[in-house]
């Protein structure tokens, strides 16, 4: 193997700075001034900054709403995975059989996901409108849908807004780890096993498992974070604080309330528990998967 | 080289140009949309054509939320504009920041810039809305409204109902007609601040101890310890369920449509929803809000100015102030007071503007804006003019999270109210701390 030296010492310094300094700025700097938010106290405009200590964690702790949060976004990220993971897979297997006009499938099927989840979520509004929503129409005829007042209604409100586009990152995903499993791997299993089903489960499904776990933290932290524009564009976090979550929570409190110790304590808490299900994602289900 | 200079002349030379040219620029943000954010370019503009000097450029940021924020956010990023419209539940923020040298209160800037307007030009209730402790006002009056109720008279002639109603006993008593006739009875677009804050003025009592926050720092609010408050939602609740009160969620928009749409018999908005009803619904009235005969014992009482101040923002030239000062005089004369009111249906704030319509016979050409002048101007009040409570956006936060489940069922009237008071108590006195 042959070693590229190069001559000055400080040359790779003056290349990686300006990636470096993206990072320090956007990244490294936000973070410092999170933790100063959420161990100090102050008023909207910074003025009368005071250390804190923890207050601002406990004020969260004992705080009903931040808990009702807590619990509607690991409902949500679950069931969101699940539906755009389940629906996802089952429109790509179904595209990759199809023989004519493949091009055209895969096209309508990715296109949701160009949309802004802003944009979903004023679609979704039209959709479960009272004085003119379909759904809201044809799911008020079935057991009478208030999604003004009954929380379960409003779940199944934001669930479909939220789960309708990642639908499209699900099926893309599943679709190029379909074409990517070996023609030869296909072709030995189907003289083996004549069931179809049977087939999918012990040979291509297995195949799938690094699309399907990279699938899995994608969709989590979509729930996560990028759902924010589909709740404050439906059903902005009511009944109750039924359906806020943590992100948006910590928006309202910061930006509508005007409590930045409050909402910076919150984005730490966040920080913690996307560590936590990345440690666990990485130590306990990677380990069972076999990468190609 | 020769090339790169004449470049660089040029460049100067446009520089100088354009500055002998140029105004100086006032930046004036906002947080009306649609309609209302027209009217304040429209302000604007009028101000721009009246003089050569000053230029003010309005900027609208989106909610009155949003423009709080982008305010907030740009005054510590050392680039906030010279004016800036905060609502109602962000003036206790705003008052307190004077003393931080973020704002600049009314008074100051009259005396320093000699503005021609008089702090006493503007009428009393309004003016003490925006003042502090002292009295001294320091938010600019702007677009001030008040929760009122709206009328289908429609309805009301095709079931039979004469006369719109004073009281909640009144309005108890036609809601089965109403009901039966195939309409909803009742609809409001606001449950902190019609049904909470402007529940506590109309009815002559205190919201939270400290006097309302005028005589001291509030440590908390009085919700489930008024008799009265919980017996109104108790009512409000017994509505819900026989159909007489229609919940639509919290957005205003949603619980307007139904009343716009000819579908409701009586809705409760701000005085500036009218524009968007004028020529929608052919024959509506404008009414001062009912209230409970058995607490007042018949007595009425005003509520609280609902709607907006502007806020001068500290950290700008003398010059920009001097303009800033031509604009606040400007929009205080009784002609732009006027125009702002016949157009939006936000009250006259101006003592010469209430004049000048009196004078021309405003209000018999239009008795849409009637309303909000009588409920404001009613006497006899024992409470402030208005409530100084810190963290107020999250406590009408906290008040929506629990007027959802009490209607649904899910917790008892008193169960929610306390909770109200639980949640309001712990913002108050994080607040307090930050002072």
């Amino acid at each position: 193997m042959k070693k590229v030296q190069f001559k000055s010492n400080y040359s790779q310094y003056f290349f990686l700075a300006p990636q470096l300094l993206i990072l320090l700025i956007f990244l490294y700097w936000p973070i410092i001034q999170t933790f100063k938010d959420a161990f100090t106290m102050q008023d909207a405009f910074g003025f009368g900054s005071q250390f804190a200590g923890f207050d601002n964690f406990l004020f969260i702790f004992s705080d009903p709403s931040y808990f009702t949060a807590f619990k509607f976004t690991i409902i949500y990220s679950f069931v969101i995975t699940l539906i755009t993971g389940s629906i996802g897979l089952l429109l790509a297997v179904q595209a990759n059989k199809v023989m004519h006009g493949k091009s055209a499938y895969k096209t309508l099927l990715i296109w949701p996901y160009a949309i802004a989840p802003a944009v979903v979520g004023v679609m979704a509004n039209y959709f479960f409108s009272e004085r003119y929503g379909l759904l809201h129409h044809l799911f008020n005829n079935l057991w009478g849908f208030n999604w003004y007042e009954n929380v379960f209604d409003a779940y199944i409100y934001v669930i479909i807004a939220g789960s309708w586009k990642q639908i499209s990152a699900n099926f893309i995903f599943f679709l190029a780890g379909l074409q990517a499993i070996q023609k030869t791997v296909i072709e030995a299993s189907i003289i083996d096993c004549k069931s179809n089903i049977r087939r999918f489960w012990t040979i291509t499904f297995p195949l799938l498992m690094p699309t399907t776990f990279f699938l899995i933290i994608i969709n989590i932290t979509y729930a996560f974070f990028d759902t924010f524009g589909i709740i404050d564009t439906t059903t902005i976090g009511a009944p109750g604080s039924e359906t806020k979550t943590l992100v948006y929570k910590a928006y309202i409190d910061g930006f509508k309330g005007l409590d930045l110790g409050s909402a910076g304590a919150q984005s730490i808490m966040m920080m913690i528990i996307v560590l936590v299900i990345t440690i666990f994602q990485f130590r306990y289900i990677e380990g069972k998967i076999h990468y190609n | 080289m020769k090339k790169l200079i004449s470049i660089f002349v040029l460049l100067v030379s446009f520089a100088f140009t354009s500055n002998s040219y140029s105004k100086t620029e006032i930046h004036w943000w906002y947080g009306n949309s649609g309609f209302l954010g027209d009217v304040i370019i429209e302000i604007a503009n009028r101000f721009n054509e009246s003089q050569d000097e000053y230029m003010v450029i309005p900027t609208g940021k989106g909610s009155y939320e949003d423009n709080m924020a982008a305010t907030i956010a740009a005054f510590r990023a050392g680039d906030q504009p010279h004016y800036s419209q905060v609502y109602d539940a962000g003036a206790a923020i705003m008052v307190a920041q004077v003393k931080n040298g973020v704002v600049i209160g009314f008074e100051e800037m009259a005396e320093k810039y000699g503005i021609d307007v008089d702090a006493d030009n503007y009428i009393p209730g309004i003016k003490n809305f925006y003042a502090d402790g002292d009295g001294k006002m320091i938010g600019v009056p702007f677009n001030s409204s008040t929760c009122l109720m709206y009328a289908n008279m429609d309805i009301l002639n095709e079931v039979g109902i004469e006369e719109v109603p004073k009281t909640y006993e009144e309005f108890e008593g036609m809601a089965q007609k109403i009901l039966d006739a195939g309409y909803i009875p009742l609809l409001q677009s606001h449950s902190p601040w019609i049904w909470t804050e402007n529940f506590f003025s109309r009815h002559n009592l205190l919201m939270t101890d400290g006097n309302n926050g005028y005589d001291a720092v509030p440590t908390k609010t009085l919700f489930a310890e008024t008799e009265a408050f919980v017996y109104h939602w108790t009512k409000v609740k017994e509505w819900y369920e026989k159909g007489y009160y229609g919940y639509k969620g919290r957005a205003w928009g949603d619980n307007q449509a139904p009343f716009t749409n000819g579908e409701a018999a009586f809705w409760f908005g701000s005085a500036a929803s009218f524009g968007g009803m004028k020529g929608v619904l052919p024959n509506f009235t404008t009414n001062p809000i009912p209230y409970w005969d058995s607490v007042t014992g018949g007595k009425e009482y005003p509520t609280f100015i609902g709607g907006a101040a502007n806020w001068i923002l500290n950290g700008h030239t003398e010059e920009e102030y001097k303009g800033l000062a031509k604009f606040i005089e400007f929009m205080g004369s009784p002609e732009m007071d006027l125009y702002y009111h016949n157009m939006t249906g936000y009250a006259a704030v101006t003592k010469g503007g209430i004049e000048l319509a009196e004078t021309i016979n405003f209000y018999r050409a239009s008795p849409y804006h009637k309303a909000v002048g009588d409920q404001l101007g009613l006497e006899g009040s024992t409470i402030p003019g208005g409530y100084r409570a810190g963290n107020w956006p999250q406590i009408r936060e906290v008040i929506y999270e629990n007027v959802e489940p009490m209607l649904n069922g899910d917790i008892t009237v008193e169960k929610a109210l306390s909770n109200m008071d639980k949640g309001a108590e712990k913002l108050l006195k994080q607040f307090a701390k930050t002072l």
